[in-house]
């Protein structure tokens, strides 16, 4: 078992006949991933790396039975490609964009709630079930199969933590980035019934930053619902207030809203172990696991 | 993007949200030069973001001619809270029956935008929230929905105001919304709003936060922002497409990293060390030799900046390109700063083989931890 994706994941990728598609799609497939098509409206008819490409998305889902998303299409676009994976009924969403309109993602949040299907990112690499499949541009020699749940709003941070992970012999159940942007489809309280359900799973480990209060509606959850240990990170306990630091998420108020120190807090008072670097997570979670 | 005063009035005027018009001067002659005989008493106002700008003392009023000169001369090229004044806006002034306050946020929390009104106005409102935050009423909108006149409805019933403001308040409400999303705003604020004698509403003071991701939609702002921005630095990075972030004056190093999460990571970790961070730059993916080596030396000419750590974990960055980067950077900058790499990922091998070669040597780290630790001895060596 893992969360979200799997060797059961059917495959579209929306955006395949761009540079990024079709090199991520090359390097999915080398990772084993069940790529069943591509769209690219207008380019119809043709194939990248042996992949069907469809001109719509629900000609994709009716002729190969696509399950799952994953857009790599420009922010200005973006949303229009969550938008037609939405309405062809896709379930599962994924879109890796950075500066995707905040406004545009609104509506798509909004209707994604509505429909009942996952929007994971954008401004997210994506998700990973090591040794089964990925749906995003993670470099991926740096996975390993194993216990270890993890949901990241930084990409850099959890790619330093799998690397370190991984060396010390501790493997990864699923790994999602839920991105770094103010309005994520699916934030932390979204996903953690997942690996709480999920028997494969013994630990989890959740990469958060500065800015909104996904940890605290995430640390509520967490008090009332998660049985299994969780290992808890926040960057940015150092920014400057009123600036963004790189995501557009991670932003403290003038006020002091978002701060590091107030997510920390509620967290370990849910019961999470806190860290305080990413060499701190794997440190906590090899106790945990032996 | 946070918008000047004068900017915000301006795209307030083509929503119909009513102003207080005055002219921007950025030059005392300017003041001549309009032509326009000014109704005394006015207001000059600094055009710098602050808050609190007023106890700031960058609002002044002036009773005649020689006042406003006085008051503009000293104004312009003045600091407010370490800005530079550049542009004060002369408007006149208003006799307030009472100060309201109106905005709409995006709401992270709730995910959709927040309508915000409180009766009490033309202060802070974090301010108002801390000591009666019974005085605001807040009422989510629901974006595929917008502004409906039962919330001015309600808010006018929870405030106990007049009934009489129902049509102006929700006409105002929907301009500001309709504004709010057309411009893809995080915050789009009047504060004070004010009700003048003869019952008028006006937007005295207008706050606007604009998406930095939405501005190929707003070609207009992009040429104003470089404008706002008061750091050469920020304008000379964004050129090459990176992000430069000023962190703490006291703080002497430099941090590098391909991924604004890492940045982060990378400057807590120097905090816990007790090494304040003056700058951060982030390279995003996929940065290229010449690129890196042009991140370093914007990072180097802040004065500031004594040493400076790369931290690179490279996926779509490659660490031979990272390598290259900084032997060039090396090589054209000054001495006397101190650079550190940790490099890990794509072409690592590579990327190490290079930066062992360079002269003068360039410390090489196999870890976040190692490359603080070698960063922050450097610094006590040198202090010492």
């Amino acid at each position: 078992m893992s969360i979200l994706v799997d060797e059961n994941t059917r495959l579209l990728v929306q955006g395949i006949t761009g540079r990024e598609g079709t090199f991520h799609t090359q390097q999915m497939l080398e990772y084993g991933t069940n790529i069943v098509a591509g769209v690219t409206p207008g380019k119809g008819g043709g194939e990248v790396e042996g992949v069907p490409v469809f001109n719509t998305v629900r000609q994709a889902v009716e002729e190969r039975g696509a399950n799952a998303t994953v857009i790599f299409v420009p922010p200005r676009l973006n949303v229009s490609a969550v938008y037609e994976a939405m309405y062809a009924g896709i379930p599962l969403i994924i879109t890796i964009a950075e500066g995707v309109p905040v406004h545009d993602m609104l509506g798509a949040y909004h209707l994604s709630q509505k429909k009942k299907c996952r929007i994971i990112g954008p401004n997210s690499f994506g998700v990973i079930s090591p040794g089964k499949s990925k749906a995003g541009f993670m470099s991926h020699k740096i996975f390993s199969p194993g216990k270890v749940g993890i949901l990241s709003r930084s990409a850099t941070n959890c790619y330093e933590t799998v690397f370190l992970m991984t060396r010390e012999g501790i493997g990864q159940s699923t790994v999602v980035g839920v991105g770094g942007d103010m309005i994520p489809g699916s934030t932390f309280v979204d996903l953690l019934p997942l690996f709480q359900e999920d028997p494969e799973t013994e630990a989890i480990v959740l990469i958060g930053e500065i800015g909104g209060n996904d940890e605290e509606i995430a640390a509520k959850y967490i008090k009332n619902n998660i049985t299994k240990p969780v290992v808890a990170f926040i960057a940015g306990k150092n920014a400057p207030r009123e600036k963004s630091m790189g995501h557009a998420g991670a932003i403290v108020s003038a006020g002091g809203e978002g701060s590091a120190q107030n997510k920390e807090e509620v967290l370990q008072e849910a019961g999470a172990y806190i860290a305080e670097s990413t060499a701190h997570i794997v440190e906590i979670v090899k106790t945990i696991l032996q | 993007m946070k918008l000047l005063e004068y900017k915000a009035q301006e795209l307030f005027d083509l929503y119909n949200i009513p102003t207080n018009k005055g002219i921007v001067v950025d030059k005392l002659d300017d003041l001549k030069t309009t032509g326009k005989e000014f109704s005394f008493p006015v207001v000059v106002k600094a055009q710098v973001l602050v808050g609190g700008r007023g106890k700031a003392g960058g609002i002044k009023f002036a009773e005649n001619k020689e006042e406003l000169e006085n008051i503009v001369s000293q104004m312009l090229g003045s600091t407010l809270k370490g800005l530079p004044v550049k542009k004060v806006l002369v408007t006149r002034k208003i006799t307030a029956e009472k100060e309201w306050y109106l905005s709409i946020t995006l709401d992270r929390k709730i995910k959709a935008p927040l309508l915000m009104f409180s009766s009490q106005g033309g202060m802070d409102i974090e301010e108002v929230a801390k000591e009666t935050p019974e005085k605001i009423v807040r009422v989510p909108v629901e974006p595929l929905e917008g502004i409906r006149d039962h919330m001015a409805w309600y808010i006018l019933d929870k405030t106990g105001i007049d009934s009489s403001f129902l049509t102006p308040l929700f006409k105002l409400s929907e301009n500001l919304y309709r504004f709010f999303r057309e411009y893809d705003c995080l915050l789009a604020e009047i504060n004070p709003l004010m009700v003048t004698a003869d019952g008028q509403l006006l937007a005295v003071d207008a706050k606007v936060d604009i998406d930095d991701s939405s501005l190929f939609r707003h070609p207009d702002m992009v040429k104003f922002r470089d404008e706002l921005t008061e750091d050469p630095l920020v304008i000379e990075a964004r050129k090459y497409n990176f992000l430069y972030i000023p962190i703490d004056t006291e703080g002497r190093v430099g941090v590098i990293s391909n991924g604004s999460g890492m940045l982060m990571s990378t400057i807590d970790l120097f905090s816990q060390k007790g090494v304040k961070a003056a700058c951060a730059l982030d390279l995003g993916g996929g940065a290229t030799y010449d690129r890196i080596a042009k991140a370093i030396e914007i990072v180097f000419s802040n004065p500031q900046v004594e040493a400076v750590l790369i931290n690179i974990f490279g996926g779509i960055t490659r660490c031979d390109e990272v390598a290259r980067g900084v032997e060039l950077a090396r090589r054209e900058a000054t001495l006397d700063k101190f650079l550190v790499v940790r490099m890990e990922g794509t072409n690592r091998e590579i990327g190490v083989e290079i930066v062992r070669n360079i002269t003068p040597p360039v410390p090489l780290a196999e870890s976040v931890q190692e490359g603080v630790e070698i960063v922050s001895e450097w610094l006590k060596e040198r202090n010492r």
